[in-house]
């Protein structure tokens, strides 16, 4: 009997051990570590603003944020990034930011992060993250560099990230019967056959402004469209067929888009769809909220999601924002807990039902999440077919974007022939790399 | 001897103070900008890190077509605005020349737009030039015209004007200076002599005027080659390169492109172009004095 007994109570301490062991705070280290953030003024980051209270509940980890408009904040960074002693622990970057911060060995490799059992959540499943933007955000080193890859590894997680779908005004689709386009000659007939059905509507707005807005633009078609800025060689392919149809589909977009449509930038671009002066919107995923938010939008509820047009093949665009942590950050532990917090499968959840972006496949399939947002199916979907070489990112992109931003705006205003602009950015391109050192091995 | 030598130096040792805030202040960024724009240099790196070129920076400038044409969009800007603003400044100045009851209000509503920010200016004029709601072109429409395409086809105009309307106050308060010191004896003067309004105005006012106005054109042409908030709200460059000054093409080189030295090399083509202009204005000025000079003592000889 008393052994019996005696058994039972050291079955009742081990099992409370146990318990303890289970409910160890992993966080407890670093409770009351205050960290600081640099995050940009976004939809998607303001959504995270309203769920890092619950990261502090559960964590005991305070975080300050500065939050900075997103093209001023590569500005910052770099300035801070320099320093010896930086002022951000966690930083969230741009896509094209990557190449440069990585290059410049700004940030931190998350490989001893996720080796380190005190750090590292088992239930953290990174499998779940989505393929293409962990390669495109977060990846370095492998192929071409930017690319995933046998020699590639790890120095950020994408959050924030975004693909390209057509939004439809399903009114407009329904009185004329029109059939949602699924191919890019669908898409461009449709576009201009609009402004005929409904006078004075534009068939699809762009972005099209000189300079990063019209690149953009451009890019979106080209990869479905079959082309690429380089081939496997480093040698500009932006003025092959694809690279010329690409453009031609730009200008017949731009042609038949609303007025004044040429020197449209993001906001202009999205404004004229949310006023009901055009049918079809086809860029990021980002603006889903806005659009059903009847404060900005006079479409809420009329708008339909459907998959970018396929050209050639599936390519829809990858971009928006990976975090990292930069080296001379103070507190890169406390920093890799609020990043892996923020990325798993719970504060991805959680920043999903706020109105932001989610980053793994889990929380698009999620009942929860495509209750309260319907179009989160079609926009998982478009997911899978994100082209992670969908522009290059290496650090004189900056330079050759901005040059086929602003030559395509010559051919857009000032009907420069196509072929002999995209010729021009070629050789440009050529120059630019062969000074970089991309022919050194040819 | 000592107290001598202290005496010479006490001069010296009371300007000490302004003149090392001076170096620190203005001598030390210029000389750090020179000496970037001789280096290879990107913003991830210090300056001490970035490879020496020599000149190659301004070279490849040189022959750049981007730069060359930026470089044509300042200068067609810049003299294009100033000799805009100088027309209807010193117009206005002459026509609101006189005793008008209200004048004080008057002058105080005509100098506003310069008080206006510039970001706050290009956002205004941009949605005023916006092709589908924008105030002129919704008035043309009313009228029964075409809309214009104010920022695509026609961005460099619409930039134009959008400058000569924030800057023409500028001229027109100097120019009502100028006007108002004018000697009155001498319009009495032509005035007795029979001298139509006209006339006063070709014959005597204007020559008056003209140093005042020739300082008051080169300083709103230096201000005018260093524009870029409104710009860069209004167009950001675009259509193409059409609207791309100098001082939008240095803030890209440097934040877009990365080229630290580059952009330090165009900052010192652009501030040569300036220093010609500044001695040009001194000149003229110098000139001005001596002939002033010169006719002052005729005067007295005759």
């Amino acid at each position: 009997m008393l052994k019996v007994l005696r058994q039972a109570s050291l079955g009742v301490v081990s099992a409370l051990a146990l318990t303890t062991a289970t409910l160890a705070n992993p966080y407890e280290e670093y409770a009351g570590e205050t960290l600081i953030v640099n995050f940009p003024a976004h939809p998607h980051f303001d959504a995270v603003m309203k769920i890092l209270p619950e990261f502090t509940k559960e964590t005991g980890i305070e975080v300050e944020v500065d939050q900075l408009p997103y093209l001023k904040m590569r500005e910052r960074q770099t300035l801070e990034l320099a320093q010896d002693e930086g002022e951000y622990d966690l930083i969230a970057y741009v896509v094209f930011s990557k190449a440069d911060y990585v290059y410049a060995d700004q940030l931190e490799n998350l490989a001893r992060y996720f080796m380190n059992p005190k750090l590292a959540d088992p239930a953290y499943d990174a499998d779940d993250l989505i393929d293409g933007y962990v390669y495109n955000i977060g990846f370095a080193g492998g192929n071409k560099g930017y690319l995933e890859g046998k020699t590639g590894s790890l120095f950020g997680i994408p959050y924030g990230s975004e693909t390209s779908v057509l939004g439809y005004r399903k009114d407009i689709f329904d009185k004329h019967g029109l059939k949602v386009p699924e191919t890019y000659e669908e898409l461009l007939e449709i576009a201009c056959k609009i402004p005929e059905l409904e006078p004075g509507m534009g068939g699809l707005s762009s972005r099209a402004a000189s300079g990063h807005h019209a690149s953009h633009a451009f890019l979106l078609h080209l990869a479905p469209l079959g082309g690429r800025i380089f081939d496997d060689q480093w040698n500009p392919i932006v003025n092959n067929e694809a690279g010329v149809q690409a453009a031609n589909a730009l200008k017949t977009i731009v042609d038949c888009g609303p007025e004044g449509a040429a020197s449209f930038g993001f906001g202009e671009a999205l404004g004229s769809f949310l006023n009901g002066d055009t049918a079809m919107f086809l860029d990021t995923t980002v603006v889903a909220g806005q659009i059903n938010d009847p404060a900005k939008s006079q479409v809420v509820g009329k708008v339909g999601w459907a998959m970018h047009p396929m050209g050639v093949r599936r390519g829809s665009q990858t971009g928006g924002f990976g975090i990292g942590i930069p080296k001379n950050a103070e507190h890169k532990e406390a920093a890799f807990l609020l990043m892996q917090w923020l990325t798993s499968k719970h504060g991805d959840k959680l920043v999903a039902m706020q109105g932001g972006n989610p980053s793994r496949f889990s929380t698009h399939a999620d009942p929860d999440v495509n209750e309260k947002f319907p179009h989160m199916g079609t926009f998982g979907e478009a997911l899978k077919h994100a082209d992670p070489d969908w522009r290059p990112i290496i650090p004189v992109w900056g330079k050759i974007n901005a040059d086929l931003g602003t030559t395509l705006s010559k051919v857009l205003t000032e009907d420069l022939d196509v072929q002999e602009a995209l010729d021009g950015v070629a050789e440009r391109t050529k120059a630019v790399m062969d000074e970089a050192g991309y022919y050194t091995w040819q | 001897m000592r107290a001598q030598t202290l005496n010479r130096a006490t001069p010296y040792m009371f300007m000490a103070p302004a003149a090392i805030i001076m170096a620190i202040a203005l001598l030390y960024p210029l000389g750090y900008m020179i000496y970037g724009s001789f280096r290879d240099w990107n913003p991830s790196q210090s300056i001490g890190e970035s490879e020496f070129v020599g000149l190659k920076n301004y070279i490849t400038l040189f022959f750049d077509p981007a730069f060359r044409e930026s470089l044509s969009v300042t200068l067609t800007f810049a003299f294009v605005v100033v000799a805009a603003e100088m027309v209807l400044g010193v117009g206005l100045a002459l026509l609101l020349d006189r005793n008008i009851r209200g004048m004080s209000v008057l002058r105080t509503l005509f100098i506003l737009p310069m008080m206006i920010a510039p970001v706050v200016v290009g956002l205004m004029w941009r949605y005023m030039y916006h092709p589908t709601v924008g105030t002129f072109n919704t008035m043309l429409k009313s009228w029964g015209f075409d809309g214009i395409d104010w920022l695509g086809q026609n961005a460099l105009l619409s930039v134009i004007i959008a400058d000569v309307w924030q800057w023409t106050p500028f001229i027109f308060i100097l120019a009502l200076a100028a006007l108002q010191s004018l000697p009155r004896s001498a319009l009495e003067a032509a005035r007795i002599d029979g001298a139509t309004a006209w006339q006063q105005i070709i014959h005597i006012k204007l020559p008056l005027m003209m140093p005042v106005l020739i300082v008051t054109g080169l300083l709103r042409l230096i201000d005018a080659f260093k524009v870029l908030e409104v710009i860069l709200v209004m167009t950001e460059g675009g259509p193409g390169l059409s609207t791309e000054i100098v001082a939008l093409r240095i803030s890209r080189t440097a934040t877009e492109f990365r080229e630290l030295g580059v952009a330090a090399a165009m900052s010192n083509y652009l501030l040569m172009l300036l220093l010609l202009l500044t001695v040009a204005m001194f000149a003229i000025t110098r000139l001005q004095e001596a002939r002033a000079q010169r006719a002052a003592r005729q005067i007295q000889e005759d």
